[in-house]
Parts: structure tokens; C-alpha cells; sequence
């Protein structure tokens, strides 16, 4: 039917499956978060380390390219699971910043124009809605962690000499999960600060200081009860010391004798998941909630 | 079966009840939804659409229950809410294709579709226009356009003419009627005004602190109903009454020359004009009227009132 025909016709075709539509969120929502040019500006930002460090394996592999910038020996940078530790954090700490512009765009457009009555009026559940605005942060996360590291070692595997990928597995499975963990505890902390933050500038604030602020708080429990626990409120400091283990890397907090049990690492991060979860219960209704 | 089907349906949201034992089968094709503030009509919709549990009775849409099945009750219903529901940042075709995916249309068929309801309501040269730069009629009329591109076999909509100049809610009410007529789509709409509903309703369900005050089809009670006409004479008023008496009127006369009468159907207006000419009464003012949908809410809202009273008692 042409379209300026006047006309209203019943649609008699055929729908898509239910679970499907957790797709068509999450295409929408990546549409929305790459729409903006300041999200292309951080992407490019987070890129720029990834060069540096491929810059750095490329030197590692070709002593031609050695002599000419006047290095010498063969173990000019090793490049060992400490090297992609390094490229995992970086890559994380930068997904962070990724996360505080690119979150509040998801949910606080629909937040603020109270979309959500329309919204889940389709066929969509609370829950098919939520994990599709995740599963494009974590897309969005990916192509600035695990993505890029994972092209860097297969780049290291395919300009080294040594049958390096066998040896070195461990480190392509660390970073994939050392990422996915990542990936996954910022997005719900994006989206949960998000929905509950009405303007967009204060929740990239939230997100930062929902990661730093309990740093700090954590710091004084520590120095003040002289206890390791505060830790766990530090999630830099916890984050620093799952990867190494994860990548089968050297730890720093080794030598300074404020070693956490990666135990209570994954029970502090999935109880931190289990809040933000119940955040977005609270906030992500068609209605408002009527207490009293 | 009707469209929908209520039976002793009870909502609680925190502790207050809502909806109480609501029970009733509604089948027009289209159904107004009226009620004073506060009287629930939201929280049918809600409950409709699956938002709110019922603690006690179901509703069903189409014999589907709107709790357990209401994915498939929402992938037939179009929805357009009361309040501002929208994406601003979205273009209107963008937004109606984005909500015609979510109803399960595929995106070729949910772009073709946004374009064809976005020209149906009248938005077809701005739909390239943001939604947040729309005037406050066109965001009415986008959010009918996303509730009708599915091709729902139940629109419901929630005071749709909230807000408009007389301009735009003459031509929201011309869609309604049209949409009625074309006849593939049952309509619920909930509107404080009467007017609205007694425009396009053929069925009404007047609800009062969450009960069911009348459930009445509108056309069949306007037949039932008699005509009343108020006459104001100059004359000899009372042989005048007594002669339209004797035509089989009920008739009451007042001073002032003011008469009350109820006319059966084979009496027309012009008899009493006859015999008010050979009786040399002048009728300065006649004024007929049958039953308004004003009259069947105000008795409801009074039979309310009285149900009310005996039960405090």
C-alpha cells in the first residue's frame, strides 16, 4: 500500500518470536549510544593504548626495527602474560570512562521522557528490556577490552618465532574472562546508577564515584581496624588482584602482604551485581510504585 | 466470550484496594471507560496490559488471562497512554518502527508500516521530525500512530484527547470513529469527558471508587429511553395540558406556563404545535431531549452514592 493512502489496514503477516525482541532493544540502544559524537571520540581515545601497545609487540618481534630505534638485546620488552595484565587494565580502566558517557545514554533518554508505560507495553518483559540495554554496553564495552587484546595476541602469536599461542592459552582465556567479569559488573552499575540518576552529567559522576568513593572508604577501614577487609570495598585494588591470577601474571599486592582470597574477590563483586539488580527492579516499572 | 471478560476482579496496589470484585463482560466495538477521578480506570488499564497482579477474580482480553499470558495479550493490543510516553531523541518514524519491532512486526515490515500510520494520523510530513519537537496534538497523535502500526486487534486508549485545542480533538475523535468503523479493531478508551466517549462509544463501563457503577450499552439504552420535552407557553396552559393528555402524553405543568411531558413515539412535535394553534397557546420555547450519556452517569454516580449509603448503614 502507498503510504499517503489514507487508509488503516489490519497487519495480517507474520511476528517474530517473543525472545527476539531482546535483539531489537539492544540494536536500538547501540544505535543510540554510537549516535553521538562524543562516544566516537572516546572510542577512538581507548583505541589509541591498543596502537601503542601493538607498537610494542611489533618491536618485540622484529630486531630490524630494534636496531633502528638503537635497542639492544632480545628481551627488549617481554612480552609475557605481565605485558596483556598491562593491556587488560588499560583497556578496562578506559571501558570505565566508555561506561560513564555511554550508560546514562541508554536508560536516561527513556527515564526521562517516560517511555517505559509505551515501552513495556509491547511484548516485552522488565527483565527482556534490561538485558538488552546490557547486552549493548557490553557490546559497546567489548570492542575497547576484550576485542582488542584478543587481536593483540593473536598478533603476538603470528609474529612470534616460537609456537607462542599453545604456550601461552592461558593469557587469551584470562582476558576473555578477565574482561567478561569487567563487562558485566560495569554494565549493571552503568545502567542501575543510570536509572536512578534523572540527569545524564550527574550519573557519569555516579559512576565514577560509586568506583572511587568506596575505594577511599575501604582505605580508611583498612588503615583504621588494620585489617585487609576494607579491600573489599576498594574495587580497583580487587580488580588488580583477580587479574594477575586470572591471566597467570605476577601480583603486586603480593609484596605489599594485603592479599585478598578470590573467593571473597567474587563474593563481594556478585553481591555488588545482586544490588545493582535490585536497583534496576525498583526503578525499571511501566508504573510508578504506590507505597502506603 | 467477550472482548473483555472481568470476573470478580480485585486489584491492591501497597494495601488499598483499587479494583474491587469487578465483574462484567464487555463485547462493544468500541467500549468508553468512564469514571471520576480516582475511580480505578487507570489501574484497569494497567491491569489489562499485565502491569499489576490481581489478588483476587481475572481478567481476560480475547479469553486470554492478562496476568499469565500477557505477552500475547500485549502483542494485540496498541496502547496509547495519558501522559507524555515517548522517545524524544527519536525521529517519529524512528519511534514507531522501534515500537512496531517490539510488537513482533519484522524491520522491513515495521518501517513500511511506521510510515503508513504515521500518514494515517496526519504526522506524515514531520515524521522525520523529532519527537521532543513535536506540538503537544502531534505527540498525541504519534503516540496513536505507534499503538495502531502493529495492526492491534485492541487499542486502548487512555484519555485521548488530553490537552488538545478543540481543532485537534475534533480530528482525534474523527480517527477513533474512523478506526471504529473500519471495524478490525476493538477500541477501550478511558476519558473524563463525556462527550468523547458519548462520541465514539458504543458501550460504557462508568467505574466509582474502584466498582463497577453501570456497564451499559449506550445505543440500546437511547432507544429505550423516552423522549422529554420542556415547553414554555403563554396561554390557557392548563386546557392545553389536558389536551395533550388525551394524546397519551404524560404531563406535568408548572407555573410560569412551564409544561413537562413525556411523549410516546407515535407523537411528533408538530401535533403539539396543531393543537396549541387551535387553542390559541403560544409555545415560545420547546426543548427535546432524549437520555445523555450525562443523565446514565449521573444516575450511576448517584445509585453509587445510595449503594454507598445503604452499606454504611
Amino acid at each position: 500500500m502507498a503510504v499517503y493512502k489514507r487508509n488503516y489496514s489490519a497487519y495480517t503477516g507474520s511476528v517474530t518470536s517473543v525472545g527476539s525482541r531482546i535483539f531489537v532493544v539492544a540494536r536500538y540502544a547501540f544505535a543510540e549510544a554510537w549516535s553521538s559524537k562524543i562516544t566516537i571520540g572516546l572510542f577512538t581515545v581507548c583505541l589509541v593504548p591498543c596502537l601503542v601497545f601493538m607498537f610494542g609487540i611489533y618491536l618485540a618481534n622484529n630486531p630490524l626495527a630494534r636496531s633502528l630505534i638503537g635497542a639492544k638485546g632480545s628481551q627488549f620488552i617481554a612480552i609475557d602474560a605481565s605485558y596483556f595484565l598491562r593491556i587488560l587494565q588499560t583497556q578496562s580502566w578506559l571501558a570505565l570512562v566508555l561506561t560513564s558517557w555511554v550508560a546514562p545514554r541508554l536508560i536516561g533518554f527513556d527515564l526521562a521522557d517516560n517511555a517505559l508505560p509505551i515501552l513495556l507495553s509491547h511484548p516485552v518483559s522488565r527483565f527482556n528490556y534490561l538485558l538488552g540495554k546490557f547486552l549493548a554496553l557490553a557490546a559497546s564495552l567489548s570492542v575497547v577490552t576484550w576485542i582488542p587484546c584478543l587481536l593483540l595476541f593473536i598478533y603476538q602469536g603470528y609474529s612470534s618465532d616460537l609456537p607462542w599461542v599453545a604456550a601461552n592459552l592461558r593469557i587469551a582465556a584470562g582476558l576473555i574472562a578477565g574482561a567478561a567479569i569487567w563487562i558485566g559488573f560495569l554494565s549493571l552499575l552503568g545502567l542501575a546508577l543510570s536509572s536512578w540518576v534523572k540527569w545524564r552529567v550527574v550519573a557519569t559522576g555516579a559512576i565514577f564515584a560509586a568506583v572511587f568513593v568506596p575505594a577511599g572508604v575501604g582505605a580508611i577501614v583498612s588503615a583504621v581496624l588494620r585489617t585487609r577487609w576494607g579491600f573489599l570495598l576498594n574495587l580497583p585494588f580487587m580488580m588488580s588482584s583477580l587479574w594477575p591470577r586470572m591471566l597467570g601474571a605476577p601480583e603486586f599486592t603480593i609484596h605489599t602482604g594485603r592479599v585478598l582470597p578470590t573467593t571473597a574477590i567474587v563474593v563481594m563483586l556478585a553481591l555488588a551485581c545482586m544490588v545493582c539488580a535490585s536497583m534496576l527492579n525498583a526503578r525499571i516499572r511501566a508504573r510508578e510504585v504506590v507505597r502506603g | 466470550m467477550g472482548i473483555i471478560d472481568l470476573d470478580r476482579l480485585t486489584v491492591q496496589l501497597a494495601t488499598r484496594t483499587v479494583l474491587s470484585d469487578l465483574t462484567g463482560q464487555l463485547q462493544g466495538r468500541a467500549i468508553g471507560l468512564l469514571g471520576p477521578n480516582g475511580a480505578g480506570k487507570s489501574t484497569l488499564i494497567n491491569t489489562l496490559l499485565g502491569f499489576h497482579r490481581p489478588v483476587r477474580g481475572a481478567a481476560r482480553v480475547f479469553g486470554l488471562d492478562c496476568h499469565r499470558d500477557s505477552a500475547q495479550i500485549r502483542g494485540g493490543i496498541g496502547y496509547m497512554p495519558e501522559n507524555d510516553s515517548f522517545i524524544g531523541n527519536m525521529s517519529g518514524v524512528h519511534f514507531v518502527r522501534y515500537m512496531a519491532e517490539l510488537a513482533g512486526l519484522p524491520p522491513e515490515v515495521a518501517l513500511e508500516r511506521a510510515h503508513e500510520a504515521l500518514f494515517y494520523v496526519g504526522l506524515g510530513e514531520v515524521r522525520y521530525r523529532k519527537v521532543s519537537t513535536y506540538s503537544l496534538g502531534m505527540k498525541q497523535l504519534v503516540k496513536l500512530a505507534q499503538a495502531l502500526a502493529h495492526g492491534p486487534r485492541l487499542l486502548i486508549l487512555d484519555e485521548p484527547t488530553n490537552g488538545l485545542d478543540p481543532v485537534a480533538r475534533q480530528r482525534m475523535i474523527q480517527l477513533i470513529k474512523d478506526i471504529r468503523e473500519e471495524g478490525s479493531i476493538r477500541l477501550l478508551i478511558s476519558s473524563h469527558l463525556l462527550r468523547d466517549i458519548d462520541e465514539t462509544c458504543d458501550e460504557v463501563l462508568i467505574l466509582k471508587n474502584g466498582r463497577i457503577a453501570a456497564l451499559t450499552n449506550i445505543e440500546e439504552e437511547r432507544r429505550s429511553n423516552r423522549s422529554f420535552v420542556e415547553l414554555e407557553t403563554v396561554g390557557a396552559t392548563e386546557r392545553f395540558s389536558a389536551s395533550i393528555r388525551g394524546l397519551g402524553c404524560e404531563c406535568a405543568s408548572f407555573p410560569g406556563g412551564r409544561i413537562k411531558l413525556v411523549i410516546p413515539d407515535n407523537i411528533e412535535s408538530r401535533d403539539l404545535y396543531t393543537i396549541a394553534s387551535e387553542q390559541g397557546v403560544q409555545i415560545r420555547r420547546m426543548n427535546q431531549r432524549r437520555d445523555s450519556l450525562e443523565d446514565i452517569f449521573l444516575r450511576a454516580m448517584e445509585n453509587g452514592r445510595e449503594r454507598t449509603a445503604h452499606g454504611s448503614l
